[in-house]
């Protein structure tokens, strides 16, 4: 049997309210703060009462990034944890695992005849079994295509690791059609997205037919920005951090985070601290962040501004360092005001170019190519930002306009402005449109192509992200609640940059070519959140 | 200076736990233990004197309550009542007000709250083992079960032969709410007492912002601590942290409904209840725990601000 429920509700509460206030008052000494305690009491619902439990909550979420023109694609799948105590302490964990392919402009200007590249290859060679005698010969290009050539250069081989994934099938790459002119071998390598030549040698002595490898070489058609494809990479990450109130702060936090790629990896600290003031109303904040990468590019670190080659470079990797301050401001305007404003201060040191890219030196009069130099960017970049950020809550959308003006000492000032909408639509389904603009001026050593004949600028680089454009990203997330501790969400964005195709002051066949290199891409991304105690 | 402060006082012989004042953030905070449980006074003031004396005096309330109504007392109120082999007894006022209390706790629950299921314990014991009465003992102890056989007429109380009383289940936060008031009568700064999780706020902290506190033992397993905001009002939790038998996979939790002389089943592990007295809010916690699996509904239905755990 269970207690009446035809009582009205709340019947037992008024009643028990009054006889446990009676109880308490009920003795001689009724001190002044009871006795004001009880003729207070007028209703007997005590304020706003939170009860924190810890908890637990896990996140999914499958990320794809394309961009178009067969140029970089990307998934991206991660799991984040985190667990909540109930003292406002926060542990979390996160991984992610990247695998990107595709085609990457390499820095040359396009031009009006077919370009040759050669970049260096790895070989390494097994030794030959007994059935014809035919040796291995592994060939390694870094991105992702090896190669097998047999000894006597004639045989294709099956290309592994080579294709690209498109559509959801990989391709595999080929090895078709080996031709021997004098004592050099090329042979053709097909991949999936485009052709490469492995220039080889074979070697004089030995029965095994070993073969000495050049370099691998790629062409690209006329009138077409130069790309170097079948780009492959896969990245890990992780990350582990800590945060927690702490004596007078309302929150400190650590957080460690490791990086790897073939050939690059960083691994960061940072540490944050949160004050609030004005009963929670302000909130200042100040975060400090280091981080140290490596560089191990395929084939070297090149020496700038030297002609690109396929020779092994001698210097093996070469490193970075980044430091950056964040100083943050959280202000509760109104109940439904929020505003944010942050101040960041950053210095990078080392090295800093992209060991793959280079720049073409032209004909100051054809603007025909004549070399390709590895580009050379400054070993120390100095940067700041402004960033504010407005949020109004009206219950059904909560609009937020974010601004951010950013400058450094390569001479980059950009400004960007993202606006979006968060619509709640039926219980806990909401969508968020947004929209960003972005703006940015070239660094002061960008610079399209080099001219032959010139003395060389002690920096440069035909990076169009070093160069000027602006860009639009439109996108919109839509999420919903499975269960009331789970959500799941999607979310799709296109982007695309624009520039200036055609710049004044380009020379010869030059003044024809789409000069701007920037790219359009899309992303979706999939996720899931469960929290639970 | 203040921080000069926070050593140890000694409060009694080396049988009793040390008394604490300590420097905490914007607070002083005096910590003993009483009632078979950890206890601590929180002052938001600077003035370690005043603390202390707040501090002093909600501990000595929190012992006279204890030294009075405890059960194992022989010279306490409840053991004086239980060793009254059925003959009527006088009870002082403040007494005679808590069983006025429980009367009407029982009258307004229908039987589910009652003073008098304390003897089940004799066959019900919560030791986590599985130890369940036989059906037998069960039906021998029922005849001494019930306050509707008590014959109450304040100030008398008559209790029949073999039957006891135990206000075991509304003591401690009473102690909570009235060492409120003795800190009350010491000091007008804001003041939290927290008695092993059941703890009561003089008002909101100096600018307004709520207390912090942390909880223990909201499972089963003690283990998941909550924090709790409040900036005025009482808390108080019911759960069977550590206090349950298992028996064929049934749990028996160690809230006994007296009309059945069993434990409630499909109860929440814990409930906690926030209300503007500790005493108001305990018994909430009690009551919804006996309702079993209906306890969220239960408090739902009286409005009641509450959080379960299943």
């Amino acid at each position: 049997m269970q207690l009446k429920t035809s009582k009205p509700a709340g019947h037992i509460r008024d009643t028990l309210a009054t006889l446990s206030l009676g109880l308490i008052a009920a003795n001689a000494a009724i001190s002044p703060a009871a006795a004001q305690q009880s003729t207070d009491n007028t209703d007997a619902t005590p304020g706003e009462v939170t009860l924190t439990l810890p908890y637990f909550e896990v996140g999914s979420a499958y990320l794809s990034y394309a961009e178009s023109g067969g140029r970089v694609r990307a998934t991206e799948p991660s799991v984040d944890f985190s667990y909540h105590a109930s003292n406002g302490g926060v542990l979390t964990l996160g991984f992610q695992e990247d695998s990107v392919s595709g085609a990457t402009p390499n820095g040359a200007a396009p031009a009006d005849v077919a370009q040759s590249f050669v970049t260096p290859v790895q070989v390494k060679t097994s030794a030959a079994t007994s059935s014809g005698g035919t040796g291995t010969t592994t060939v390694t290009t870094g991105f992702g295509d090896d190669t097998n050539v047999s000894g006597n250069g004639g045989e294709g081989g099956e290309g592994g690791g080579g294709g690209t994934t498109t559509g959801g099938t990989t391709t595999g790459g080929t090895t078709t059609g080996g031709t021997t002119t004098g004592s050099t071998t090329t042979v053709t390598v097909t991949t999936a997205s485009g052709g490469s030549t492995i220039i080889s040698v074979p070697s004089g002595s030995g029965t095994g037919g070993t073969t000495a490898v050049l370099g691998r070489q790629y062409t690209v058609p006329a009138n077409t920005l130069p790309m170097d494809r079948g780009f492959q990479d896969q990245r890990f990450a992780g990350n582990i951090g800590w945060s927690q109130p702490l004596g007078p702060l309302s929150l400190a936090g650590v957080t460690l985070s490791y990086s790897k790629e073939h050939d690059y990896s960083s691994i960061s600290g940072s540490a944050s601290v949160a004050k609030d003031f004005n009963d929670h109303n302000t909130t200042l904040s100040f975060a400090v962040n280091y981080s140290s990468a490596t560089s191990t590019p395929f084939g070297g670190v090149p020496t700038p501004l030297t002609v690109m080659n396929p020779q092994w470079k001698t210097v093996a990797s070469r490193k970075k360092s980044d430091m950056d301050l964040v100083l943050g401001l959280t202000e509760v305007l109104t109940r439904r005001w929020i505003l944010q404003a942050n101040l960041s201060y950053g210095h990078s040191s080392g090295y800093q170019n992209d060991p793959y890219r280079i720049i073409s030196q032209v004909d100051g009069v054809t603007g025909e190519p004549v070399d390709y130099l590895y580009e050379s960017r400054p070993g120390s970049r100095t940067r700041e930002s402004f960033y504010i950020d407005n949020k109004i809550d009206f219950d059904w959308v909560i609009p937020e306009v974010a601004l951010r003006y950013y400058h450094d000492n390569w001479g980059i000032s950009s400004e960007t402005a993202d606006i979006s909408a968060r619509f709640k639509l039926y219980r806990s389904l909401y969508v968020l449109p947004n929209v960003r603009f972005y703006q940015q001026s070239a660094a002061n050593f960008f610079h399209y192509y080099l001219v032959n004949g010139q003395s060389l600028p002690a920096y440069a680089s035909s990076d169009i992200r070093l160069g000027k454009f602006t860009a639009v990203t439109l996108g919109a997330q839509i999420g919903f609640n499975v269960t009331d501790n789970s959500e799941i969400y999607a979310r799709a964005q296109i982007y695309q940059q624009t520039g200036d195709a055609h710049p004044a002051g380009m020379i010869g066949q030059l003044q024809n070519q789409n000069m701007f290199s920037g790219i359009k891409a899309s992303w979706m991304m999939v996720g899931y959140t469960w929290s639970f105690n | 200076m203040a921080l000069a402060m926070a050593d140890t006082h000694r409060s009694g012989g080396s049988d009793r736990p040390a008394s604490t004042l300590a420097r905490s953030g914007a607070d002083f905070r005096y910590a003993f233990h009483a009632m078979a449980t950890p206890c601590e006074v929180r002052v938001e003031t600077d003035d370690a004197a005043l603390a202390e004396a707040a501090g002093r005096a909600a501990e000595a309330e929190a012992r006279r309550i204890e030294q009075k109504f405890s059960r194992y007392r022989e010279d306490s109120v409840v053991g004086r009542i239980n060793a009254s082999r059925g003959r009527a007894i006088e009870l002082d006022a403040e007494t005679a007000q808590l069983i006025d209390f429980a009367a009407q706790c029982f009258e307004m629950s229908g039987g589910l709250f009652d003073i008098t299921s304390g003897v089940l314990r004799k066959i019900w014991r919560f030791d986590g083992s599985d130890n369940v009465p036989a059906p037998e003992q069960i039906k021998a102890i029922q005849p001494f079960v019930g306050w509707q056989k008590v014959t109450w007429e304040t100030p008398m109380l008559t209790l029949p032969v073999g039957m006891e009383i135990d206000l075991g289940g509304l003591g401690k936060e009473y102690a909570v709410d009235r060492a409120l008031a003795a800190v009350g009568a010491a000091t007008r700064e804001p003041a939290l007492i927290n008695f092993g999780g059941d703890l009561v706020v003089s008002g909101a902290r100096k600018g307004g912002g709520r207390w912090k506190v942390a909880i223990e033992s909201v499972d089963h397993a003690g283990q998941m601590a909550a924090m709790i905001e409040l900036a005025d009002g009482a808390i108080a939790t019911s759960g069977d942290a550590r206090r349950f038998l298992l028996k064929d996979g049934v749990r028996y939790c160690h809230i006994l409904d007296p009309r059945s002389c069993t434990p409630v089943t499909g109860a929440p592990r814990s409930v906690t209840v926030a209300a503007k007295t500790c005493v108001e809010a305990g018994m909430f916690a009690t009551l919804s725990m006996l309702q079993g699996p209906r306890a969220e509904a239960f408090l739902k239905e009286e409005g009641v601000r509450a959080w379960c755990i299943w």
